[in-house]
């Protein structure tokens, strides 16, 4: 037997032996730069390019200059903080209460809080307005008393009231996380050291929060500053970024689509300069919790648990509201936007007799995008994973984009793409489930990125050594081992996708119309009842496969126990 | 069986052979690449250069799932959404054996390593031990030509550790199989292997058999890595009659390696508090017999002493040193003691009945048996 001392340089980390990802990761590049990276670079150039063809800021330099445009920027901004401060209100102090002072009922309350969030929030703004508008029935409640009625929901106030009741579960979530993350032995050792309680909430506690909360709350300024459906439904004239660049692109006049750019980048700039700040923040405030054990209540006085409770369940109730109201006016007998307390169906015939195709129309969207989702979701986590590199390491980069685009600002980019020959998609179905998969690609890719993480290589490499083709260890081993995490995934796309409105309503045309566009019409053509039914709709679709969902996590959690 | 490796940086150039039917063990500190060597075997990494072989079939080309080893991992690598049965039975249904065979060997299997009652858990719900068992169980069930164990009882605590070494041991013997085993145990290498190869920063240190390892070290590194090791400083005086006499240093400056700064720190301390034994440097100048083997007068060498080949010896005897007890470790049926001498702290251990009487502080003499030494030329480490 020859040896072979003298052979190849050494390359770098020994490679896995017949590897068949390495097309995968170059398709998977393909596919962003073309239908992602490629639009953003149109958006960026029709914003500066002037109307002979040269480049030129004049755009920039009129939107700063018109109080039209800036206060767009000014509302998104009041907006976005009021929202972010009320939901961070809301949402800490709910998430200590139910992790700490023994709320009764915890399971039913972190299955219910869910539900705001994936409810749309045009609903909730279309909602408030059944209560509070003009005709509302508190409005005439009050009315009726002779109380004086201040002002009205309409503009900033229900676009605030809306988003908050919307939003505030997203701090709950990572704050009640980050809490029972905690070590309780800990605050024992702060106590133990000679440190009061408030000491140790504020030396020990509190700083160990403080990037959950920062982060839940940069999450939210997020969502909020790209908001547009609560806008549109509930600001009327008080504009905000994306309802100023969807009024800019449909316009009677036949809009201004190189402002619509302009402010389309303003909007982007804002947007990735949040989550710039959350990467950066978190990067730097992470803290590696040792303990194992989960956290124990504290024992809480009778009064101080009856108040705790009384407090989650009325925050709770509250932000269900919109769903409830929505669902009950549904089978009000009701003509424009008049609604009698009564039973009929006769708002959902007229739901299937004049639109029947839009809810056909979203399920099949959602399907397709959801799918696509999380096909791409599983081949990109699985290169993130298991071959990381520095082209893999690029494909991370350049899928952090779309975290921060608005659907509002994806949809200007891909009409600058797609709109013009040969590369025409606009009015295709193509270009609506292009900007679904955009923006729903980051979310599936981190959910498998995350258990794959937690799934050791050794498992994989078990199955390769005891004669399993990597193929078939693939489908045996990965998938399987994936599969919480991929219909986890799976029904979060599908939860934001069906109920998608911002980049649908600029993207969509005749034949296409989803149910939300559907919902949005009624309401701006006052068919009051039309739009509960439609809404009701789509909260059952929205509700129904997360139900089930949990139903079946359940399961499998007491299957393993 | 051949393996031959090059190039590498994890592994400097290794050739080995296994023997059919060997139980052979990897043994080195972590990082001295006797994963990375298995990890080349098993298939999962590539070497720049070499070939390994296997019943003449060059096994490098095969990806790792044509290989036909059995691997059993350090963390055991169990299927979590499989039972027990599924687990041992996955190897076997990936070559698609017909269900009646499948059957068959995995109750032979799981009946080798005493799991049958277990066969329908969950890995989730089994211990650390029967865990262990299982991924035992399942790399035999495939019927490897060749066994690879990666660190398979480190995650184990040390009372098991034992019970399971064992285990491995018994079905290993019963079965006949050729096995590598990884480690960085040297007891467990020890008692497990038939023989073993002591790697160190990517290159074999030296091959043999557990008790020509311990006895015969052929390396500084290796007298020091397998079991515990006194070493001395010292130049060849004489050599006559197949036998060397050695003047022993009083510092230990001119060991090799780190062990020299080590030792000499430890010794400039122990001078500094007891300034009586500087001044009993030249009783520690005295000289120890060794075998001469190719040693030359004037020539300086380190000597490795085991700590149960010193004992205590009456002060002033010659070739004994001077020192002082500085802790007494009582372990059962040996005492461990540190003495402090000018060569440095020394380890010395004594059967339990020799130790009557000693304290921390207590004066004591050295003896050394120099039969039982290692010499290495001092440039060796």
């Amino acid at each position: 037997m020859a040896s072979h001392s003298a052979a190849a340089p050494a390359v770098g980390r020994p490679r896995v032996v017949g590897d068949p990802w390495q097309r995968a990761l170059v398709l998977s590049y393909i596919l962003l730069i073309f239908f992602f990276i490629y639009p953003l670079a149109q958006l960026f150039i029709s914003s500066v390019r002037a109307a002979d063809g040269g480049w030129t800021l004049t755009h920039f330099r009129e939107f700063f200059a018109l109080s039209y445009y800036r206060s767009a920027l000014y509302h998104s901004l009041y907006v976005g903080v009021m929202v972010t401060v009320l939901a961070t209100a809301l949402g800490v102090p709910l998430a200590a209460a139910v992790a700490r002072w023994g709320v009764p009922g915890k399971a039913l309350l972190r299955a219910l809080i869910v539900l705001p969030l994936v409810s749309p929030p045009f609903i909730g703004a279309y909602s408030w307005i059944l209560l509070l508008g003009r005709s509302g029935w508190i409005t005439q409640l009050v009315q009726h008393a002779g109380l004086p009625w201040a002002g009205t929901i309409y503009g900033s106030k229900g676009i605030i009231l809306a988003l908050t009741l919307n939003l505030y579960p997203f701090v709950f979530l990572v704050v009640s996380a980050s809490i029972t993350s905690i070590d309780p032995s800990l605050e024992d050792a702060a106590a133990n050291l000679g440190a009061t309680p408030w000491r140790t909430f504020r030396t020990v506690t509190a700083p160990l929060l403080m990037p959950a909360i920062l982060g839940g709350a940069l999450l939210v300024f997020l969502t909020a500053l790209a908001d547009f459906g609560s806008a549109v439904v509930i600001g009327e004239t008080y504009l905000v970024l994306p309802t100023l660049i969807y009024s800019l692109f449909i316009n009677e006049m036949g809009g201004e689509p190189a402002m619509a750019a302009t402010a389309s980048v303003v909007l982007l700039v804002c947007t990735t300069a949040v989550l710039l700040i959350e990467r950066w923040y978190i990067s730097r405030r992470s803290y590696v919790m040792s303990g194992l054990r989960r956290r124990g209540e504290r024992r809480a006085s009778p009064r101080a648990r009856a108040a705790a409770t009384a407090f989650t369940y009325g925050v709770v109730g509250v932000s269900l509201i919109p769903a409830a109201v929505v669902m009950l006016t549904s089978f009000f007998p009701s003509s424009g936007p008049v609604m009698h307390p009564g039973f009929s169906v006769g708002n959902y015939l007229m739901v299937f007799s004049t639109v029947p195709r839009a809810m056909l129309n979203s399920l099949f969207l959602s399907g397709a995008s959801t799918l696509l989702c999380v096909v791409l979701g599983v081949v990109i986590g699985y290169l993130l994973v298991r071959r990381p590199g520095r082209a893999t390491g690029g494909l991370d980069a350049l899928l952090m984009v779309p975290y921060a685009i608005p659907g509002t600002v994806l949809a200007v980019a891909l009409i600058r793409a797609f709109g013009v020959p040969p590369l025409l998609l606009t009015g295709t179905v193509a270009i609506l489930i292009t900007s679904y998969v955009v923006r729903r690609l980051p979310y599936a890719v981190r959910g498998v990125v995350a258990v794959l993480h937690n799934i050791e290589p050794a498992t994989e490499e078990a199955s390769l050594s005891l004669g399993a083709s990597p193929w078939r260890t693939f489908g045996r081993v990965t998938l399987p081992l994936m599969a919480p995490g991929i219909i986890s995934g799976a029904v979060m796309t599908w939860v934001q996708v069906i109920s998608e409105i911002s980049s649908t309503i600029l993207l969509y045309y005749g034949p296409w119309a989803t149910i939300s566009i559907v919902i949005y019409q009624q309401v701006l053509s006052n068919n009051y009842g039309t739009a509960a039914a439609a809404s009701s709709l789509l909260l059952l679709a929205v509700f129904v496969p997360l139900l089930a969902f949990n139903v079946w996590q359940g399961e499998k959690a007491a299957e393993l126990v | 069986m051949r393996k031959r490796f090059g190039q590498q940086q994890a592994l400097a150039g290794v050739d080995l052979e296994i023997r059919p039917g060997e139980f052979f063990t990897l043994v080195g500190p972590s990082g001295c690449g006797k994963t990375t060597l298995l990890r080349c075997v098993a298939g999962f990494c590539r070497a720049d250069a070499g070939e390994i072989v296997c019943d003449g079939e060059r096994l490098d080309p095969l990806p790792p799932h044509q290989r036909n080893l059995g691997m059993v991992f350090q963390n055991y690598a169990l299927f979590p959404h499989l039972s027990v049965r599924d687990n041992v039975a996955y190897g076997l249904r990936a070559r698609k054996a017909p269900s009646p065979v499948v059957r068959e060997r995995v109750e032979r299997a799981l009946a080798q390593v005493h799991l049958l009652h277990r066969a329908d858990s969950f890995p989730g719900t089994l211990s650390g031990g029967e865990q262990q068992r299982v991924a035992t169980a399942r790399a035999l069930a495939i019927e490897p030509r060749l066994l690879l164990m990666d660190e398979p009882l480190s995650n184990l605590d040390a009372k098991l550790r034992v019970e399971m070494r064992e285990e491995i041991r018994r079905v290993q013997r019963a079965l006949g199989i050729t096995t590598l085993y990884v480690t960085h145990d040297q007891e467990e290498a020890l008692a497990l292997s038939d023989r073993i190869a002591v790697m160190n920063a990517g290159h074999l240190e030296q091959i043999g058999d557990p008790l020509h390892i311990y006895r015969c070290p052929a390396t500084p590194f290796v007298a020091g890595f397998i079991g515990h090791t006194n070493f001395l400083a010292g130049e060849v005086e004489s050599v006559a009659g197949g036998q060397a006499q050695v003047r022993l240093k009083s510092t230990p400056e001119s060991l090799p390696g780190d062990m020299g700064r080590r030792q000499a720190a430890a010794a400039e301390a122990v001078a500094a508090k007891a300034p009586a034994l500087r001044q009993a440097a030249p009783y520690v100048g005295g000289t120890v017999s060794v075998p001469a083997g190719g040693l030359a007068p004037g020539q300086a060498v380190t000597i490795a002493v085991r700590p149960e080949r010193l004992s205590l010896a009456a002060p002033g005897a010659p070739n004994a040193m001077p020192g002082e007890v500085e802790e007494v470790v009582f372990l059962g049926a040996v005492t461990r003691l540190r003495v402090r001498t000018c060569a440095g702290p020394l380890t010395v251990e004594l059967h339990a009945q020799a130790d009557e009487g000693l304290r921390p502080g207590a004066p004591v003499a050295l003896a050394v048996e120099g039969e039982a030494a290692t010499v290495f030329a001092a440039d060796d480490g």
